[in-house]
C-alpha cells in the first residue's frame, strides 16, 4: 500500500501580498486550508531608525519618527518630543499642549479609520474602506492646513510646534467633528452589524487577556481582550487628565471577549472617544500664545536617560533616550507597539484557516514601518 | 432559428450552391459569431457598468477620462490586454495553462446557445434547454481546476481547489430550485417555460393582487426558490460574497494569479458571460423571460402609472429619511407613464413581448449581483459549504416537495392520470 503524501505545505504569504499591510512575509504551514503554524518574517522595511538616531541631532530625529508609523506620524513625533522635553525639563505653553492633543487625537481617528477600513477589506468588504478613507481625507486636509503635509508632517517640534494653526482651522475642525458624529452609525450599518461580517470576525482569533499581557500586546488589541489599560488614563501624560473620555474595553458582544470583532469594534468606539477629546480641546483652546516660545535654541539635554511611553493608536509607544550631554543622542530606542502586537500572531492565529489568518492579521492593525523601523 | 436562417438563405438563387447542409453550417457559423460578439460586447459593457456602479456606491466617479463619461475605458483596457506580453511561467504545465482559459470561456459561451432572447430569437430551441444550460455551464469548474493546477503556484492551487468544491456544491441547490419551476409546467424547453408565464393573474393564484403570471408569483414555494436560485447562482459564478476562489485579499487573484494579457482577459470575458447566463436564466425561469409584465395597452398604461406612483412615494421617502433628492427614478417613470397614456403605440410596444423585457430583467439581476459584490464581505470556505449543504440544499428540497404538494392541492396536476 502506498502512503498518501500528506505532509504540510509551506505557503509564503508576502512580502508581496495585498493583505499583509505592507511588506510583511508570513510563513504559513498549512494543512489544506488550516494553518498550523505562522512565522512572521520581518525586516523588509528596515531603515536604521535607531542607528540614525545615534548620529544626528535631537531635532533631526523628529522627521524619522514620523516615518516609523506613517499612519500615526503626529503621535510618534508627539511622544518623542515629550520624551526629550521631559529630559530637558521644558515647560510648554498651554496652547501648544492643547494643539498637540488636537493633532494627536485627530491622527488617532485617521489611523483607526485606516484600521477599520482595511479590516473590512481583509474580510472582503470593499465599500466601507472607501468610506473610511473619505473621512480620513478630511482629517488629512486639516493636517495639510496646519503643517503643509498630508502624511509626514514634522509638525510637532521639541518644545513647541512648527507653526501656529492658520486662521479658519478651528472652524474647519468643528465642521469635521459635526460631520464625523454621524459616520460611526454609517459604519455600523454597512459593516459592524452585517451578518457575514459577524460570522467572519466574531469568535475568530480570540486573544485571552493573559496571552495579550504575556506577549506585551498593548493598545486597542489589549483593551479588546478586556484589559482596561490606556496610558492616557492610567498614567496621564501631557494634559490628558483634563479631558472627559471613556476607555473602551472589549465586551464580546458578538462572541468571545478578545475576538477579531472586538478588536475591530474597540477601534470604532475609540474614534468616537477621540472625537470627544478633540471637541473638548477645541473648546478649551487658549486663544493666545506663541507656539514656539518654549522651543530651545540649542537642544542639549543634560547627561542622563529617560524612558517615556505614550498611547499611540497601535498601543504603547516608548522612547528610551540616553543623553551624554551633547547635542546628539547617545541612543534612541523605540519600543514599537505593532512589533509586540505582531508577535502574538502565531499564538492566536495557528489552527485557523487562511482566510482567518488574514482577518486576524488585519484586526491586529500593524504598520510595517514601525515594526522594522 | 438556424433552420429559419438556412431556408432564408436558400431562397436566394445566388446561395443555392450551398445546398441544405452547407446553408445550415453557414447559419450556425453566423449565429455563433453573432453570439460571440454579444458575449464580448456584454463583457465590455458590464465591466464599465460594474466600475460605475461600484464608484457610485463608494462616492466616487469611476472612469471619466477615456471617452464621454469614461465609456471607452474598457475598450482601452481590452486593447491594452491584447498587446500585453503573454507570460507563461517556466514551471507551468504549458498545455493545460493554454487550454484552461479556453475551456472556461467556451463553456460559458455555449450556454448562450439555448437562451431564448425573444419569441422567435433562440439560437437552438432544444427540448432539454434548461438541462443543457446547467450542464455546459458546470464545465467551467474543469477549466478553473486546469488553470489553477497548471499555474504551478500554491495560491492558484488553493483558488482552484476552493472553486471546485464550491461549484460542485452549489450546483445542487441551483438544479433543485430550477427543478421546482420545471415541476409546474413539466418541460425543460426554455421557450415553453416562458410561454407558460404569459398574462396576468392573482398573486399565488389566490391573493387578489394582480401580478404578471411569472413563476416567482406562481406559488409561495417558487417565490422562495427564486431567491435560493439567485443566492446559489451567485456562488456558482464566483461573485462576492461567494468569491472565495479568487478572494482578492486572501489568494491575490486565485486561479488567475499567473495569467496575464489576453489569457487573463478570457477569464474576465467568461466571468461576465457567466454572470449574464445566470441573470438571463433567472429572468427566464422565474421572471417570465421575454414576456412583458403588461397584458395589453391598458395594462401597460396602468402598470406604468403604478410604477410612477411608487417612484413618487420612494422619492418622498428618501427626501424625508435621508434628506436627499433622488430625481431620476421619478423623472423616468413619470415620463414613461405619460408617454404610455399619450401614445397607444408606445403602450402597445411596452405590452409586446420581446428582447426589451428580457434585457431589462437580466440587467436588473446583474445589477443585483453587482450590488451584492460592493456591499457584502466575503464568506469563509467552511461557512460557504455550510450555506450550501445545510441551508440552501434543505430549503431547495423542501421547496421542491412544497411545489409538488401545492400543485396537487390546487388541482393543477392529476395524480391519477
Amino acid at each position: 500500500m502506498t502512503r498518501l503524501n500528506a505532509e504540510e505545505m509551506v505557503l509564503n504569504m508576502g512580502p508581496q501580498h495585498p493583505s499583509t499591510h505592507g511588506v510583511l512575509r508570513l510563513k504559513l504551514k498549512t494543512d489544506g486550508e488550516i494553518v498550523s503554524h505562522i512565522e512572521p518574517v520581518i525586516g523588509y522595511l528596515h531603515r536604521c531608525f535607531e542607528k540614525h538616531g545615534e548620529n544626528i541631532e535631537y531635532q533631526m530625529v523628529t522627521p524619522f519618527t514620523d516615518r516609523c508609523d506613517y499612519l500615526a506620524s503626529m503621535n510618534n513625533a508627539h511622544a518623542y518630543a515629550m520624551a526629550v522635553e521631559k529630559l530637558m525639563g521644558i515647560e510648554l505653553p498651554e496652547r501648544v499642549e492643547y494643539l498637540r492633543i488636537i493633532f494627536a487625537e485627530l491622527q488617532r481617528i485617521a489611523s483607526h479609520l485606516v484600521a477599520v477600513g482595511t479590516f473590512g477589506l481583509d474580510v472582503g468588504a470593499i465599500t466601507p474602506f472607501i468610506y473610511c478613507f473619505r473621512e480620513r481625507e478630511t482629517i488629512l486636509d486639516l493636517f495639510e492646513m496646519a503643517s503643509g503635509a498630508r502624511l509626514l508632517y514634522n509638525y510637532i517640534w521639541i518644545g513647541g510646534l512648527a507653526h501656529d494653526i492658520p486662521p479658519g482651522f478651528v472652524e474647519k475642525a468643528y465642521e469635521f467633528l459635526d460631520y464625523f458624529d454621524d459616520r460611526v452609525r454609517e459604519y455600523n450599518r454597512i459593516l459592524t452589524g452585517n451578518k457575514i461580517f459577524i460570522e467572519r470576525a466574531a469568535d475568530v482569533g480570540v486573544m485571552p487577556p493573559e496571552v495579550a499581557i504575556n506577549y506585551g500586546v498593548t493598545g486597542p488589541n489589549l483593551r479588546a481582550s478586556g484589559v482596561d489599560h490606556d496610558l492616557r488614563r492610567v498614567q496621564p501624560y501631557s494634559i490628558y487628565d483634563r479631558f472627559d473620555f471613556k476607555t473602551i474595553v472589549g465586551q464580546g458582544e458578538m462572541g468571545t471577549v478578545g475576538d477579531c470583532w472586538d478588536r475591530y469594534y474597540v477601534r470604532v468606539l475609540e474614534m468616537e472617544e477621540s472625537a470627544k477629546i478633540v471637541r473638548q480641546a477645541l473648546d478649551q483652546l487658549p486663544a493666545e500664545g506663541d507656539v514656539q516660545a518654549a522651543v530651545p535654541k540649542k537642544i542639549r539635554p543634560p547627561k542622563g536617560e529617560i524612558y517615556f511611553r505614550s498611547e499611540n493608536p497601535r498601543g504603547e509607544l516608548g522612547y528610551y533616550i540616553i543623553s551624554d550631554g551633547s547635542n546628539v543622542p547617545f541612543r534612541v530606542k523605540m519600543r514599537s507597539p505593532a512589533f509586540c502586537n505582531l508577535s502574538v500572531i502565531n499564538e492566536i492565529g495557528a489552527g485557523w484557516m487562511i482566510s482567518d489568518v488574514i482577518a486576524i492579521l488585519g484586526s491586529l492593525d500593524i504598520v510595517l514601518g514601525e515594526i522594522d523601523r | 432559428m438556424i433552420d429559419a436562417i438556412a431556408s432564408w438563405m436558400l431562397q436566394f438563387g445566388a446561395l443555392n450552391w450551398l445546398g441544405e447542409t452547407g446553408a445550415s453550417l453557414v447559419a450556425v457559423a453566423l449565429v455563433g459569431i453573432t453570439l460571440f460578439i454579444f458575449v464580448a460586447a456584454n463583457a465590455i459593457v458590464l465591466v464599465y457598468v460594474e466600475r460605475k456602479v461600484s464608484a457610485f456606491m463608494q462616492v466616487r466617479l469611476g472612469p471619466m477620462r477615456v471617452g464621454p463619461m469614461g465609456t471607452l475605458q474598457t475598450v482601452a483596457d481590452a486593447l491594452k490586454l491584447l498587446v500585453k506580453e503573454d507570460i507563461i511561467p517556466q514551471f507551468a504545465d504549458k498545455v493545460l495553462f493554454r487550454v484552461g482559459p479556453w475551456v472556461i470561456l467556451i463553456s460559458a459561451f455555449v450556454a448562450f446557445a439555448a437562451i431564448p432572447f425573444s419569441p422567435t430569437w433562440v439560437p437552438a430551441d432544444m427540448s432539454i434547454g434548461l438541462f443543457y444550460v446547467l450542464s455546459v455551464s458546470s464545465v467551467v469548474v474543469i477549466g478553473i481546476v486546469m488553470s489553477g493546477w497548471a499555474s504551478n503556484n500554491k495560491w492558484s492551487l488553493y483558488g482552484a481547489m476552493r472553486s471546485a468544491a464550491q461549484i460542485v456544491s452549489y450546483e445542487i441547490p441551483v438544479g433543485l430550485s430550477l427543478l421546482a419551476a420545471v415541476a409546474v409546467v413539466g418541460t425543460l424547453n426554455l421557450q415553453e417555460l416562458i410561454q407558460a408565464q404569459a398574462g396576468v393573474g392573482n398573486l399565488f393564484h389566490w391573493i387578489p393582487i394582480p401580478v404578471p403570471n411569472w413563476f416567482i408569483f406562481n406559488n409561495p414555494f417558487l417565490f422562495i426558490a427564486a431567491f435560493v436560485y439567485l443566492i446559489a447562482a451567485t456562488a456558482e459564478v464566483n461573485r462576492t460574497p461567494f468569491d472565495i476562489p479568487e478572494a482578492e485579499s486572501e489568494l491575490v487573484a486565485g486561479f488567475m494569479t499567473e495569467f496575464s494579457g489576453i489569457r487573463w482577459a478570457l477569464f474576465f470575458l467568461s466571468e461576465y458571460a457567466n454572470a449574464a447566463v445566470v441573470a438571463l436564466l433567472t429572468a427566464i425561469v422565474f421572471l417570465g423571460g421575454w414576456q412583458s409584465p403588461f397584458p395589453d395597452i391598458q395594462g401597460a398604461r396602468i402598470g406604468m402609472s403604478v410604477l410612477a406612483v411608487l417612484a413618487i412615494i420612494w422619492t418622498f421617502y428618501v427626501k424625508v429619511k435621508a434628506n436627499r433628492l433622488s430625481i431620476y427614478p421619478l423623472a423616468v417613470t413619470v415620463v414613461l407613464a405619460v408617454l404610455a397614456w399619450l401614445f397607444p403605440a408606445f403602450a402597445q410596444w411596452l405590452a409586446n413581448p420581446g428582447l426589451l423585457w428580457i434585457a431589462i430583467k437580466g440587467g436588473t439581476i446583474i445589477f443585483m449581483l453587482m450590488w451584492f459584490r460592493w456591499t457584502f464581505p466575503r464568506l469563509r470556505v467552511d461557512q460557504l459549504m455550510y450555506v450550501s449543504w445545510k441551508v440552501l440544499l434543505p430549503l431547495a428540497m423542501i421547496n421542491l416537495a412544497g411545489v409538488a404538494i401545492w400543485m396537487w392541492l390546487t388541482g393543477a396536476i392529476n395524480l391519477v392520470g
